[in-house]
C-alpha cells in the first residue's frame, strides 16, 4: 500500500481560527494568543482512511494560509494543486458567515474537482442551543463540492479531527471515481 | 408491370365505403381507390405500409381541413400540417425507391393512376377555383368570406400538389422546395436512425463533392466547428490530438517562421526572452567572476595550469572553488508542491520533503505572483547552502547542495529535467500524490544528479596537447637548431681570430671574423695585400676545415702609417742587416723612399735586403747607394832608420786621403799594420813598430776619427821578403792600411 500525498488549504478571513484547527489537528494543542500568519504555513499530518478495499494512509499537507483582509486578499497560486480546502468562519463575527461563499468560489475556480468542508469555529463560545440556529441559518448550498458543515473547536478541539478526516475520505473518494 | 396507365379508374370500388358525394371529396376517393388497388395488386410489405400510411395520412389531411378551416388562423397551421405529410409521405417514397427497384415501379402506377384521376376530378376543381377568383377580385369581400374562400380550396391544394407529384420531378422539386428542411428536421425528430442510415451512405460523397464544388464554402461551414471538435476530442481522448498534430509542429512552426518571422518572434518572445535572460544572466555572471580573477596571481597560475594540462580554464575554476556536495534531489509538482520524486544521500540528516516541497512551493508561488510574473524562482540561496530551482512544465527540481555548485551542474540539473519532462510529462502532468503512480525512470533519472559532474572539457583534450607540443615544436626546436648552429660558428670565428691574432704581421690589425649562411667571412683593414693574402689562407685553412667557404671581405688601404714606427723598422732592420759579415750600411729614410748606403758585398743579400725594405708599409721606393767592394788603401807611411817619428811633411796627404777614406765610408774600419826593415834586434823592431803605429792612429784620430775604427797589429813582428840585405831599404820601413767590415757595429 502507498502513501497518498494531498494538499489541503485552509481559508477564511483573519482571526477565525484556522491556524488553531491546523495547531490542533496537527499538535493537538491550543493557545489562546492569537498570532497573524505571514503568507502560508505548511504542516503535515498522516490520517488513515477506511476505503472499500483497505486502509489507506493519506499524508495531508495542510497549507494554512494568511487570512485575507479588506486590504489584502489571497495569493490564488497557494491554491493550485489542492485537492480539499476547510473553509472557516467564525460563529462569533456574523461578517465571516458572508465571505465564506466567496473563499469556496476561489477554491472551485482553481479546483473544480477540490472537496470542501466548511467549519464554522470557536463553538465553545456559543451556547449548545444557539448554535444549532445559527447553523440552520447558515445555508451555504449551491455548491456541490460541499461535503459537509461542522461546528468546532480549536480550543476544545471538537470536530476538529472528524472534519480532516471525513475530507480526507472525501479526497480518496474523488480520486478514486 | 402490374397496372397500365389505360385502366379505367372512376368505376374502381373500394371496399372502405367512403365514397363521399362532395366534390372535395372525390379525388380523395380516387386517390384512395388508387392506392388499395396497387397495394393489392402490388403484394409487397415492404411498400404497403407505406401506402397505407400515406392514404390514411391523405384521409387525415382532409379530416384536419374540414375541421380547421372554419378559422383563418388556422390556415398557416394547416398548410404546414399538410406539408408535413407531405414531407413524410416524399421521404418515405424516397427511402423506398432507394430501397427498391420494385418500389419504383409501383410508385409509377401510382404516378400514372392519379394522372387520369385528374381528368376526372379537374372539373370541380376549377370550379370552386374560379368562384375564389372572383371573390379575392371583389375588393368589398370581408376577410371571413376570404378565409372561408381559401378554407375551401386548400384540400384542392392538397390535391394539387399530390397531382403535381405526378406530372414532373422538376416541379415537385419545386413544391416541396421551401417546407423541406422543415421536412427532413420534423422526420429526424421522429426517428434520428433511419434518416442518419438513409443520409449516411450519400454523406461522405456528398461532403466530397461539396468539396470539389465549392471548397470555400465547406471551408466557411465547416470552420467554427474545428476549434469545438478538436476540443471535444481532446476531451474524448488527450492524447489522439497530440499524435496526430506532433510529428507535424516542427515542420508547422519552421514554415510559419519562414512566413512569418516576425509574428513567430512576437509569440515566442515572453518565452524564450526570459529563458535567454535568465540563461545570460549566468553567462554574464561566470564571465565576470573569470574576468575579476584574471588578472590576480592565482589567475594568471591557474592560465599556466589550464595551458600545461590541456584543460580548461573554467574547469580549474570549479576544482578550485570549494567542493560542494549534494544534500537531497526534490522533483516537485509546480502547483501543489507535492513531492513527486525525492533523493536523500544517505548519512545525512533527513530532511522533510513535504515540508520544504511545499514551502518552496509557497515560495515560489509568492515570488511569481507578488514580485515578478513571468520570471521564475531559481536559486534559493542561504549562507554555506543553496537550492537551485529549475522549472518545466508540471514540475519542478529542487537541488540541496552544501556549497558552491558549478555551473556545470545546473546544467546538468537543468537537462536532466528536460529529460524527464519528455519522457515521464504526461505521468507528471496526472499526478496526484500517489507515490506508486509516479515512474520508475524519474527516479533513475534524478539519481544521475547524485554522481558527480563529469565535464566533457575535464578529459585532458589530446589535441590541445598535441597543439601545444607542435607549437613548442616550432618554437624550440628551431631555436635549438639555431644555437647549436651559432655555437659551432662562435667556435669557428674563436679559432679563426685566435689563429689570425697567431700570425705576427696579422695580430695588430683587427680582423672580425663571422660564420654566416655556411660562409666564413672576415672583414677588416689591412694597409698591405700582403696580409690580406695571409689572413686568406689562414682563415681558408680553417674554413675548409669546417666546411664553409671562405668571404674574404678584407680591405687593403693605405694607411697613413706612423712615421717613428716606420723608421723604427727600418733601423731595427739596418741594424739587423748589419750583422751580417758582408753588409754595412745605413739608411735614411725621406717619406715613401728608403736609400740605402755602404758595403753589400754579396749581391744576394742586397736582393733580400731590398725586398725587406719594400715590405715595410710607407716605403715604397729604396735606393741602393751601396759599394760591393771593399775600397783598397795603397798608402804607406814610411819611417826613418831607426826612428818612429812621423814626417809630417812627407805624409799629409797620404794621412789625409786615408783619413778621406773612412769618412767617406763611415762603416769602415781600419787595421794598422807595421812593417820592420830588419836591421837590429828583433826587439828594437817591435818597439819601433808599435810606436810608428801609435804614431799614425794617433794622427788619425787627431783628425776627427773614432779610435774603434783603428784596429793596430802591430805586435808581431814582419820582417821584409828578402832579410838578406846588407842595405836596410827605408822602403821596408813602414805601416799599412786594411780596410774592413767589423761583423758586429753594435758591439
Amino acid at each position: 500500500m502507498s502513501i497518498i500525498t494531498k494538499k489541503i488549504c485552509l481559508l477564511g478571513d483573519f482571526n477565525v481560527g484556522k491556524t488553531s484547527l491546523v495547531r490542533r489537528f496537527v499538535e493537538d494543542k491550543f493557545s489562546d494568543r492569537y498570532l497573524s500568519t505571514v503568507g502560508v504555513k505548511v504542516s503535515r499530518k498522516s490520517v488513515n482512511v477506511k476505503t472499500k478495499i483497505e486502509i489507506q494512509q493519506i499524508d495531508l499537507l495542510v497549507w494554512d494560509l494568511e487570512g485575507n483582509t479588506k486590504f489584502k486578499s489571497i495569493t490564488p497560486s497557494y491554491l493550485k494543486g489542492a485537492s480539499g480546502s476547510i473553509v472557516v468562519a467564525d460563529l462569533t463575527r456574523a461578517g465571516t458567515f458572508k465571505n465564506l461563499n466567496q473563499h469556496i468560489k476561489l477554491f472551485l475556480e482553481i479546483n473544480p474537482q477540490g472537496a470542501v468542508i466548511i467549519a464554522l469555529n470557536k463553538a465553545d463560545l456559543i451556547p449548545q442551543e444557539k448554535l444549532e440556529q445559527l447553523v440552520k441559518n447558515y445555508q451555504a448550498h449551491g455548491f456541490k463540492r460541499i461535503v459537509n458543515i461542522y461546528t468546532t473547536s480549536a480550543k476544545t478541539g471538537e470536530n476538529v479531527d472528524n472534519m480532516f478526516d471525513e475530507l480526507a475520505t472525501a479526497i480518496i473518494d474523488i480520486t478514486h471515481q | 408491370m402490374k397496372s397500365s396507365p389505360n385502366r379505367p379508374t372512376p368505376d374502381t370500388n373500394n371496399g372502405n365505403g367512403s365514397s363521399a358525394a362532395e366534390p372535395i371529396d372525390e379525388p380523395l376517393d380516387v386517390l384512395l381507390d388508387l392506392l388499395l388497388d396497387s397495394k393489392a395488386e402490388a403484394n409487397s410489405p415492404a411498400t404497403q405500409p407505406t401506402l397505407i400510411e400515406q392514404s390514411d395520412l391523405l384521409s387525415e389531411t382532409s379530416e384536419q381541413v374540414e375541421e380547421k378551416s372554419p378559422e383563418p388562423s388556422n390556415i398557416s397551421d394547416t398548410v404546414r400540417e399538410i406539408s408535413e405529410q407531405i414531407k413524410t409521405e416524399v421521404e418515405e417514397q424516397i427511402k423506398t425507391e432507394v430501397e427498391s427497384e420494385r418500389t419504383e415501379s409501383i410508385l409509377e402506377e401510382t404516378v400514372a393512376d392519379r394522372a387520369l384521376s385528374r381528368q376526372t376530378i379537374t372539373p370541380e376543381i376549377i370550379e370552386p377555383a374560379q368562384q375564389l377568383a372572383l371573390n379575392l377580385d371583389t375588393e368589398t369581400a370581408s376577410t371571413e368570406e376570404l378565409a372561408n374562400a381559401v378554407n375551401t380550396l386548400l384540400p384542392l391544394v392538397v390535391e394539387l400538389l399530390q397531382f403535381k407529384l405526378n406530372d414532373s420531378k422538376e416541379e415537385i422539386i419545386q413544391t416541396i422546395k421551401p417546407v423541406i428542411d422543415r421536412l427532413i428536421e420534423e422526420r429526424t425528430v421522429e426517428d434520428l436512425d433511419k434518416m442518419a442510415v438513409a443520409i449516411a451512405k450519400v454523406l461522405p460523397s456528398a461532403i466530397r463533392q461539396g468539396i470539389s464544388l465549392t471548397p470555400e464554402e465547406i471551408a466557411r461551414a465547416i470552420a467554427p466547428e474545428i476549434a469545438l471538435s478538436i476540443r471535444e476530442q481532446i476531451r474524448l481522448d488527450a492524447d489522439a490530438i497530440s499524435r496526430t498534430l506532433g510529428p507535424e509542429m516542427g515542420k508547422a512552426i519552421k514554415a510559419q517562421i519562414e512566413l512569418e518571422r516576425d509574428a513567430m518572434v512576437d509569440a515566442l518572445y515572453p518565452v524564450i526572452g526570459n529563458t535567454i535572460s535568465k540563461y545570460m544572466v549566468e553567462v554574464v555572471r561566470e564571465i565576470n567572476r573569470k574576468v575579476e580573477t584574471t588578472l590576480s596571481p592565482a589567475g594568471i597560475k591557474r592560465k599556466i595550469k589550464a595551458k600545461i594540462q590541456g584543460v580548461s580554464e573554467a574547469e580549474l575554476i570549479f576544482q578550485e572553488s570549494v567542493g560542494y556536495h549534494i544534500r537531497a534531489i526534490f522533483l516537485i509538482d509546480k502547483d501543489s508542491g507535492l513531492i513527486i520524486q525525492e533523493i536523500q544521500i544517505p548519512g545525512e540528516k533527513h530532511l522533510d520533503a513535504e515540508m520544504i516541497a511545499g514551502m518552496l512551493t509557497a515560495i515560489r508561488s509568492f515570488a511569481n505572483d507578488c514580485i515578478t510574473s513571468g520570471s521564475e524562482l531559481d536559486l534559493i540561496d542561504y549562507g554555506d547552502w543553496q537550492i537551485p530551482l529549475e522549472v518545466a512544465g508540471y514540475c519542478y527540481i529542487a537541488v540541496v547542495v552544501a556549497g558552491e555548485p558549478p555551473p556545470q551542474f545546473i546544467a546538468k540539473i537543468r537537462q536532466v529535467l528536460g529529460q524527464i519532462v519528455i519522457e515521464h510529462g504526461n505521468a507528471i502532468q496526472k499526478y496526484e500524490g500517489n507515490l506508486a503512480d509516479v515512474p520508475l525512470g524519474v527516479k533513475q533519472k534524478l539519481e544521475q544528479l547524485v554522481e558527480p559532474v563529469e565535464d566533457s572539457s575535464s578529459k585532458p583534450s589530446p589535441i590541445l596537447l598535441w597543439l601545444l607540443i607542435f607549437f613548442l615544436g616550432i618554437v624550440f626546436i628551431p631555436w635549438g637548431i639555431i644555437s647549436y648552429r651559432a655555437r659551432i660558428a662562435r667556435n669557428i670565428e674563436q679559432t679563426v681570430a685566435v689563429e689570425l691574432d697567431a700570425a705576427p704581421e696579422l695580430s695588430v690589425y683587427r680582423l672580425d671574423p663571422q660564420v654566416k649562411d655556411g660562409k666564413l667571412m672576415i672583414s677588416g683593414r689591412v694597409p698591405s695585400d700582403y696580409l690580406r693574402r695571409q689572413a686568406a689562407e689562414i682563415a681558408g685553412e680553417i674554413a675548409e676545415q669546417n666546411e664553409l667557404r671562405l668571404d674574404n671581405r678584407i680591405f687593403t688601404v693605405n694607411v697613413p702609417v706612423n712615421p717613428s714606427s716606420i723608421t723604427g723598422e727600418i733601423e731595427r732592420l739596418t741594424d739587423l742587416f748589419n750583422r751580417q759579415p758582408q753588409v754595412a750600411i745605413a739608411t735614411d729614410y725621406q717619406p715613401k723612399t728608403l736609400t740605402v748606403k755602404g758595403f753589400i758585398l754579396e749581391p744576394t743579400v742586397r736582393q733580400n735586403i731590398y725586398r725587406t725594405f719594400t715590405q715595410i708599409p710607407g716605403v715604397e721606393q729604396v735606393i741602393f747607394n751601396t759599394v760591393e767592394q771593399l775600397p783598397a788603401i795603397g798608402q804607406r807611411i814610411y819611417f826613418e832608420l831607426n826612428s818612429s817619428q812621423l814626417n809630417f811633411a812627407d805624409n799629409f796627404s797620404k794621412i789625409n786621403a786615408v783619413r778621406n777614406l773612412l769618412e767617406q765610408y763611415p762603416q769602415l774600419h781600419l787595421k794598422l799594420t807595421a812593417r820592420s826593415d830588419g836591421m837590429g834586434s828583433s826587439d828594437v823592431n817591435r818597439r819601433l813598430g808599435r810606436e810608428r803605429c801609435q804614431k799614425v792612429k794617433a794622427a788619425l784620430v787627431a783628425r776627427g776619427i773614432k779610435p774603434a775604427r783603428l784596429i793596430t797589429n802591430c805586435n808581431t813582428l814582419i820582417l821584409p821578403d828578402n832579410p838578406t840585405s846588407e842595405d836596410a831599404s827605408w822602403s821596408d820601413r813602414y805601416v799599412s792600411f786594411e780596410p774592413f767590415i767589423p761583423t758586429n757595429l753594435s758591439q
